[in-house]
Order: C-alpha cells, then structure tokens, then sequence
C-alpha cells in the first residue's frame, strides 16, 4: 500500500513537469494546427538562461527564473517571426511547418552544443531537494511538491489570462477559427506572437524544474516527447486536456515501472499513445475536427 | 574510384530507397509518417537474422526482410489508417518507438541493444546500384500508373476520390506497404553496408531525416526526394571538416528552404517537366 | 524566374555559412599546429614544459628501452615480409621529412555522448601539440583529423573512409562508443589503418563474433566482461554485500553487456540479484518507480552499470525516497559533473574506473589541461584514456620507425609494459585488448572521487 502512494506520488510530480511542456505544445497546436517540434528547445533556452544568469552574474533565482522565462518567450517568438510566419504567409500545410520546427529543434540543439558545450550542467541548489515525508506514508522531495505547486500556479494564470483578458478572448476565438478571427478585427499577428511568447515562458518553466531535478544539457528537450505525447492524450488544443494527459502518463510510467516492469515502461507509453489515437483520436478533451468537405 | 566515394555512393543508394518509399507515402498518398525508421530496422534485423542465422542466401533474405516490414506494416496500417493528417503521423511516433523498443527488449532474437554483429557485407556499390535502379524504375512506373494516380487523387481530395469510386482506404493501406518494402529493403542493405545493426541506428531522428530528405526535395516529385537525398547527404559530407558547426547546418538548410521553398527543391514536378519546361509554348 | 532566384538564393547562404563557419575554426585551427603562432602559447606552455620531463619523457624513452624485447616477438607472429614492401611505399612520398603525421580522431562532438567527445578532442589537442612540442615522432610533427560521427554508425563509416583515403591517416584513434567501433572495423581492417577505441569495451570491438581477432582494431580500457567481473568481486568479496539490485540502460550496448557480466560473475561469487530493473536513457531522468521497487527489496547494494548523468540522478533520487542504506557501486562513468547533480547522495558511492582522478602521475595532466582550455577535465575518463591513446599511438608510430600503417599496427599489437600516464599497457596480441589492467575503485567522498584501492580478481 505504501509502495503504490509512494508510486503515486512519484506520478503526479513527474506529471506536473509534463504538463508546464504540454501545456504549451497544446496552446500552439490550438492556434496554428501543428505539432511545434522545437518546443523542446524554448526549454533549453530557458534552462541555460537560468543556469547562466545564476552562474555568471549571481542573481537570486527569482531574477533569474524571469530572466530565463521572458528569455525563452522571446526566443519562441524569434523563432515563430522567423521560420514559421514566411511560411504560415505562403500556404497553409502545416507539413512545411512541422519540418522547419524540425530544423529549428536541430540548429538550436546545436547551438548550445557548440556555445556552451555538451556537459552535464546542474543548476545550483536554488530549489529546496531535502526529502519530506508525508503523514508516513511515503516520502518524497520538497521539490517536487514544489515543482507540483509551481505548475498549478502557473497553469492557474493561464487559465485566469485565456477566461478574464481581452487577448486570452481573443487566443479562445482564434483558436476555433484563426481566420475568422482575422475577419474579425483581431490583429493575428500579434496574437500569434503572444501565443508563443506564453508557451516559450511555459516551456522555461518546465526546462528550469527539469535542469534542476536532473541537469541541463543541449539534448535535454528530447524529453519534450513524453509532453507531446501527454497532450495527444489528453487531446491536442485543449488545455485541461493537456493537464490530464500529463498527469495520466506520468502515473501509468510510475505504476508500470513500479509493479509491471521497468523495461516496459516506454512501450507503455507508446502503446497509449497509438490505442488513444485509435479508440477516441482527438483525445480525452480534443475538439472534434470535422474535415471540411 | 576511391573507398570513400564509394561508401558515400552506397549509402545515397540506400538512403535513396528508403526516401522513395517515404515519398510515395507522402509526397503522393499525402500521409505524413514520422516512424518509417522502425520498417528499415525489420528488414534490417529480418535480414541479419536470417543470413547469420540460418545460412540464407543475402538476396533472398533482403527481400524477406521488406516482406515482413510489409507484413508488419499491413498490421498497423489496417487500424491505423483510418487516422487522417497529424493523427497518424503522431500514431506513427508511437508505433516507430514501440518497434524499435521491442527489438531492444526481446533480447534472445535480437540480441538488444548491444546490436547485431557479424553480417556478411553483402552491400557492395554494385549489389546497391542495382537495387536502386531496379526499385526506381518500379516507383517510377508505379507514381505513372493508375495506382499512382489513385494515391494522388486520395492526397488532393480524399473525400472525392472516394466519391469518384476509388476504394480509398485500400490505396492508403497498399501505400504504405509498398513504402513499407522499400525502407525494408533500404534497411537490409544498411545492415549489409555495416554489418553491423543496432535498434538505436532506427531511431525517431532516422525517421525524421527521412521525411525531412521527402519534404526537402518536394512533396509530389519522385525526383526531387532523390536530389533531396543527394542534397542532404552531400551537405553533411561536404562539412564533414567543421564537426561541430556540421549538425547546425543541417538543421539551418531544413529551415532555410521551408522558408524560401516550402513547397521544396523540385515542387510537385518531375525532373523531366522540368527540364521540358522552357520548350513548351506558352498559352 | 522567381523560383530560380530562390533556389540560387539558397544556394548561396549555404555556401555563405559554410565559410563564415569556417572562419570561425579558424583561430582554433592554429592549435593543431602550434609551430606557427608558438611565441603566444610557447611562453603558457614553457613552465609546462619544466614539470613535464616529470612524466612526458616516460612514453618517449620507455618504449626504447623496451623496444628489442618488443621486436623480438614481432618476427614470430607478424608476417615481417611484408614490412619491407611497405618501406619503399614510404620513400615513394619522400616530401615527408616535414610533412606532418596524420591521425585521425573520430570524437562525438554533437548528439547524446557531445559531453565526452567534446572533452576527448580536447585532450587529444592537448598531447598532440605536447608531442609536437618535444620534437614529434619521426622528426615530423602529428596532425591531428578529427570529424564528427553525430552519434550514427553509417556516418561514423562514412568518417573513417575519409580519414584514411582522403587525409590519408596512419592510424586512427576514437570512437567512444562499441557500436561505433564495431560498425567500423570492417573497414578499417579491410583499409589497414589501426583503429584504437578510448572507451568501446564490447568485447566485439577487437575480436569478432566468430572469436577471431580483429588485426587492425585495439582498445586502450578494460572489457564489459572484465569490468563487470571486478564490479561483482568488488561487491561479493571486498564490500561482502550479497544482495544486490542492478538498475541498467536498455537502449545502451555498454549498459546492457555491464549488466549481463555483473550478473553472471556476481552469481558465480554467491551473491544474489533481487531486482534487475531497467530503464531508457536519454529520456527517462525519473527512476523513482524503479528506486521504490529496489526499496521493497531490500537489497543491500546498488549496481550502476551506466553513464554519469542518468547514474547521478538514480543516486540523488534514491536518497530523496529515503534509500540511506544502499551503497551505489558503478562502473567507469563517473564523472566530477556528478557532484552538481547528486551532491551529498553521492557520498560513499564506489566505482570501478580506469583511471583515478588523484593518481599523482595524472595531476600534470590535469594541471596542463586547465592552463590549455581553461577549464576543468570534468569527463576525466574519457579525457585520460583519449589524451594516453595519443601517447600509445605516437610511441607505436616512433617504434614502427615509419608512417606505413601495417608497421605502426605491428608496433601497436607489440606494445609491452608501455607506461603511459594512467597505467602500464601491454597488448594481448590474441584479443587486442590491454592484459591484466588493474580496476581502480573510488571511493566518492569530500566532494571528490579519491583513490580506494586497486583490484585484480
């Protein structure tokens, strides 16, 4: 009994990790129909923000942490300006995006591989590890508790801006229909820009809690995988759907580590993935997409 | 000719092959697929297992390798199919992985990850050649015949095609397998060129690379995914002496076209169009 | 028109970038030949050069001394006959005198391993302008080839065709990983360049699968099987722990064969494995299911066949679950840049190395190292053994007496009781592989590995 709410546990904070990812893979899928596979790197550009900021100039992680967010959100918006809208003006198959976020994926990769090298880098004790225990039941790290507060409130304010703003209205309208948003006086642009500011700072998020809990590396966005996945679960374009599907995937790995096998629990995922596909396609909380005859 | 323009010439074979499958699958089927690698890595280990194993001859046994990556694909494709645009190109992320963690679990046939040593290298320049060109022409007569014009058809308007008579969802399904044979084969060959395979060599970035190489030299022209192989393969050679900056590159020149020419190297034409083209009259 | 203009436009940014990427090498490039720019480094470099008669002259001298009693077996089992066609060969290119030796160095330098390749070029550099410093070997300075295999074994292929047909190396030092190695010996035995492996200890790597030896392919660290030996012995006989959980990659060649050793000798010295868990590398960074399971096992020493960052996360975790007991033992990828991961979980920790990171004959190493590329060795492993194969390398080139690459390997499979920096080599000329290495064990304490004791099952 203890050993499944120690499992548990261990699910629901490796869950909360994937959902600051899925949150925004989920909120770019929304807005512009395809799968942004360099959101992996806003992450690593938010982690080594963090990690240089702190090394090199010594600031507080607070100062840091908005550093590397507002950092990566930029970064997100550059590489949108860049790559995604002379593309995005031209036609509309999401194919072309889906490989310039491909190469975008790889040159930033590259890019700290050959910036800052390929060592293993760990932030420094900026968060609290210390081990808690739990009413006896199990025992876990202050920080992942942290990690599980830090994404609620997080995707707390999401939630607040996307219901309560005039441009959270505006990212729900384009969201069901990016042009007759347009037609509507929304500047799309603009709201393009916003929305992959957000899902950059998001992803910084994630990145800073993953650099911390395990290092910092230039690959470490290939984890983003598992995100993606979490909100192809969860249905792509929603956004509690992303919340559920992390959490989900990360409890269905820990269980099956845990008390199936160990070597299985990728094929685990895997198989979710494609028996969700196939049994409820648009995920548990997906829109329906009806193709437009 | 040396060694190495001969190595380099083997793998633009196979790699080549492995793109004409991928491209008759998306170029002209329309169905994105991000997990091709995993039918290289059947016919690879298929193939492996069969040569070292139980003394098949190496033609043979290629050919059985893409025969069960066709197998195999019909299994999944049935089910899987039904999924249109992303969904599958994400279901197909899944099932790429799930093949390729099975192979490194199921240590007793496959041998994990630690990989499969002791093939023949039965891929020389020649043996290469000659399975391309005979697989070219095959892809090329198939994208002309009726087939080819029924995947066409299902890639600019599935719903009409179907409408007009076509048996869509067995086009899609035939289009994957016969994709599916290709990266078998190309697999095969790869395991014949190092003779030596293992599950990572077959992972996501191989499948990518392989739409990439597609997308690259235009969706809808056979020739274009072959210079977009050429291409690709001869950038990360020729910038072999800068190491590192080599991989930045790479990505750059993905990005770099998708911006200036998404619609890739050749567009949806073919080769001979194209050079046909100043000639002809203008309307 | 338009799209004609676009492609040309292509085209030319990506020949813009190719030279603006290679003007950016370019002030490293003079590193490789440190002779032109010496006034800037030299003067860097000259205190170096007073500490270093205290251990560079050993490689340079020692095979000297040694070099009848190597000769003498050569005769018996190298066919020498086809040493002298070789020699005219040589003197068909007599622009050598000053023409620089070519090795070539396949290093990791971008991908998953990027950390440990990085760090290999870099102390590959470091002895190469060392050597060069004192004169080279054969009066002509090495110039080191290195190019980058992006993890993959084809273009590892393709890499190694390269070194030796186009840049025409004599031998070849790399990769850090078996699959690499195995993927390529093929074509280097078919070639007959040399192929030393730093860190490729799959048995496969030097002999094949029929038990034959590979004639061109040699390894300067221990074997999986070897390794995972002293790991069991050094569990069952010096900690006396007989219970052991063993948590291991399985997307890893080396992982998976760490595991499969340990097991077999673990069983063979009477203990038992009571969880045999697995995990992915690369993706996978929480271990905890894993870990609990361990917890409910109860076992009483932990085995870490695997890579540094997935090795210190286990650990740092594991103490996060309460595992206070458990002692951590691994194999050679321990790495300093664990400590900022695992910090105090990694205290008490046991691993079974190469190479010890105190040994009083590395520290010029060290020190050198810092001074060239003002940073820390921190994948010391793989620095030590990328910096002794350039050393092994140049000392069979001298000994070979000539560039021709059927003589060097000659020199190379000859090689006996060569002392490099982190140990004395001899070649078992039936495996390629170094005999009877000592397993150094560390122990993780204070911050720092230190020196435990050395083992020999």
């Amino acid at each position: 009994m203890a050993t499944l709410i120690q499992q548990v546990i261990n699910g629901l904070s490796l869950g909360s990790v994937y959902a600051l990812i899925a949150v925004g893979y989920s909120l770019v899928y929304s807005i512009l129909l395809f799968s942004n596979f360099a959101h992996g790197g806003f992450l690593v550009i938010g982690g080594y923000i963090c990690y240089g900021t702190l090394r090199t100039f010594g600031t507080g992680i607070w100062m840091s942490g908005a550093l590397a967010l507002a950092g990566a959100g930029l970064a997100a918006v550059l590489t949108e300006r860049l790559a995604y809208r002379p593309i995005r003006e031209r036609t509309n198959v999401t194919l072309y995006l889906l490989i310039a976020s491909m190469g975008m994926s790889i040159v930033i990769e590259n890019i700290f591989v050959i910036v800052a090298g390929g060592r293993f880098r760990a932030l420094p004790p900026v968060i609290p590890t210390a081990p808690v225990n739990l009413m006896g039941l199990a025992t876990t790290s202050a920080f992942d508790l942290l990690s599980l507060v830090s994404a609620v409130v997080f995707l707390g304010a999401l939630q607040l801006f996307l219901s309560k703003t005039r441009w959270g209205l505006a990212i729900r309208a384009a969201a069901y229909d990016l042009r007759t948003a347009g037609l509507m006086g929304v500047n799309v642009n603009l709201l393009i820009s916003i929305v992959f500011f957000v899902a950059g700072a998001l992803a910084a998020v994630g990145g800073i809690f993953l650099s911390v809990r395990y290092t910092l590396y230039p690959q470490l966005g290939a984890i983003t995988i598992k995100a993606f996945v979490a909100a192809v679960i969860g249905g792509l374009g929603s956004l509690p759907g992303a919340v559920v599907g992390s959490l989900i995937l990360g409890l269905a790995e820990m269980l099956t580590a845990g008390f199936i096998s160990s070597q299985m629990r990728d094929l685990v995922v895997f198989s979710m993935l494609v028996i969700t596909l196939l049994v409820k396609p648009t995920g548990l909380f997906g829109k329906s997409v009806s193709e437009k005859v | 000719m040396s060694g190495y323009t001969e190595g380099i010439l083997i793998l633009l074979c196979i790699n080549a092959i492995a793109a004409m499958g991928v491209s008759l699958l998306t170029g002209f089927t329309g169905i994105f697929s991000l997990g091709h690698a995993a039918y290289m890595a059947l016919g690879a280990y298929t193939t492996a297992i069969l040569t070292v194993q139980h003394g098949v001859h190496w033609l043979p046994a290629i050919l059985l390798g893409g025969v069960v990556a066709v197998a195999v694909a019909y299994f999944i494709g049935v089910p899987t199919l039904k999924l249109m645009g992303d969904y599958y190109a994400i279901a197909s992320i899944g099932l790429g992985e799930a093949i390729r963690l099975i192979l490194e679990n199921w240590q007793s046939v496959t041998r994990g990850a630690r990989g499969y040593p002791g093939i023949d290298p039965y891929t020389t320049l020649p043996v290469a050649l000659a399975f391309f060109v005979v697989l070219a022409v095959f892809m090329f007569n198939i994208i002309n015949s009726r087939f080819g014009r029924a995947c066409k058809a299902c890639r600019d308007d599935y719903i009409a095609s179907s409408l007009l008579g076509f048996h869509t969802a067995r086009i899609r399904v035939l289009s994957l397998m016969i994709s599916a044979f290709y990266c078998g084969v190309s697999g095969a060959l790869l395991g014949g060129f190092l003779s030596f395979i293992q599950p990572v060599m077959f992972d996501m970035l191989k499948s990518t690379e392989l739409t990439a190489v597609v997308v690259f030299g235009g969706l809808g022209s056979m020739s274009g995914s072959l210079l977009g192989t050429a291409v690709i393969t001869l950038v990360t050679e020729l910038f072999r002496p800068i190491s590192q900056y080599r991989m930045l590159i790479y990505g750059a020149v993905l990005v770099v076209i998708m911006v200036l020419r998404p619609e890739g190297i050749m567009g949806n034409r073919e080769f001979v169009s194209w050079v046909k083209a100043p000639f002809r009259r203008r309307a | 028109m338009k799209r004609n203009m676009l492609i040309g436009l292509a085209v030319l940014v990506v020949i813009a970038g190719y030279f603006m990427m290679q003007q950016k090498p370019a002030p490293e490039a003079p590193k490789e030949t440190p002779k032109q720019e010496a006034p800037a480094p030299k003067p860097a470099e000259a205190p170096k050069a007073e500490e270093k008669p205290a251990e560079a002259p050993k490689p340079a001298e020692a095979p000297k001394a040694e070099e009848k009693p190597a000769d003498a077996p050569k005769p018996a089992e190298a066919p020498k006959p086809e040493e002298k066609p070789a020699e005219p060969a040589k003197t068909e290119e007599p622009k050598a005198d000053a023409a620089p030796v070519k090795v070539g160095y396949l290093a990791a330098l971008t991908g998953d391993w990027a950390a440990y390749g990085q760090t290999e070029e870099k102390t590959a550099r470091l002895a190469v302008e060392q050597i060069n410093a004192k004169g080279g070997v054969l009066g002509r300075p090495i110039e080191l080839v290195v190019y980058d295999f992006r993890t993959r074994a084809e273009d590892a292929v393709n890499a190694v065709r390269r070194m030796i047909e186009e840049d025409k190396v004599v031998a070849i030092i790399g990769a850090n990983g078996s699959g690499i190695n195995i993927a390529t010996a093929p074509v280097v035995n078919r070639l007959g360049v040399s192929q030393v492996g730093t860190v490729s200890t799959n048995p496969l790597v030097t002999v094949d699968e029929k038990g034959a030896v590979r004639p061109y392919s040699f390894r300067i660290c221990f074997t999986d099987p070897y390794q995972g030996k002293l790991i069991a012995f050094f569990a069952a006989k010096e900690l006396k722990k007989m219970n052991a959980a063993i948590l291991y990659d399985v997307g890893n060649d080396y992982s998976q064969g760490l595991r499969e050793f340990f097991m077999k000798s673990y069983g063979e010295y009477g203990g038992k494995v009571v969880a045999d868990l697995g995990f992915r590398g690369g993706q996978d960074v929480d271990f905890r299911a894993q870990l609990t399971e361990i917890r409910d096992k109860a076992a009483d020493v932990l085995v870490l066949p695997n890579m540094g960052k997935e090795m210190a996360l286990i650990m740092k975790q594991a103490r996060e679950l309460g595992l206070n007991e458990i002692v951590f033992v691994g194999g050679d990828g321990y790495g300093e840049f664990m400590w900022e991961i695992a910090g105090e979980a990694m205290e008490g920790s046991y691993w079974i190395n190469h190479v010890a990171p105190e040994d009083p004959a590395m520290q010029p190493f060290f020190a050198q190292y810092k001074e060239r590329w003002n940073d820390e060795c921190k994948e010391f492993v793989n620095g030590v053994l990328g910096y002794d194969s350039v050393y092994w390398v140049a000392d069979a080139i001298a000994r070979a007496g000539s560039d021709d690459p059927k003589a060097i390997r000659d020199a190379l499979e000859a090689t006996k009781d060569l002392k490099l920096h982190h140990a004395t080599i001899t070649m078992d000329p039936a495996t390629h592989n170094p005999v009877d290495k000592d397993g150094v064990v560390l122990i993780a304490k204070g911050g720092k590995g230190q020196f435990f004791t050395k083992i020999k099952p």
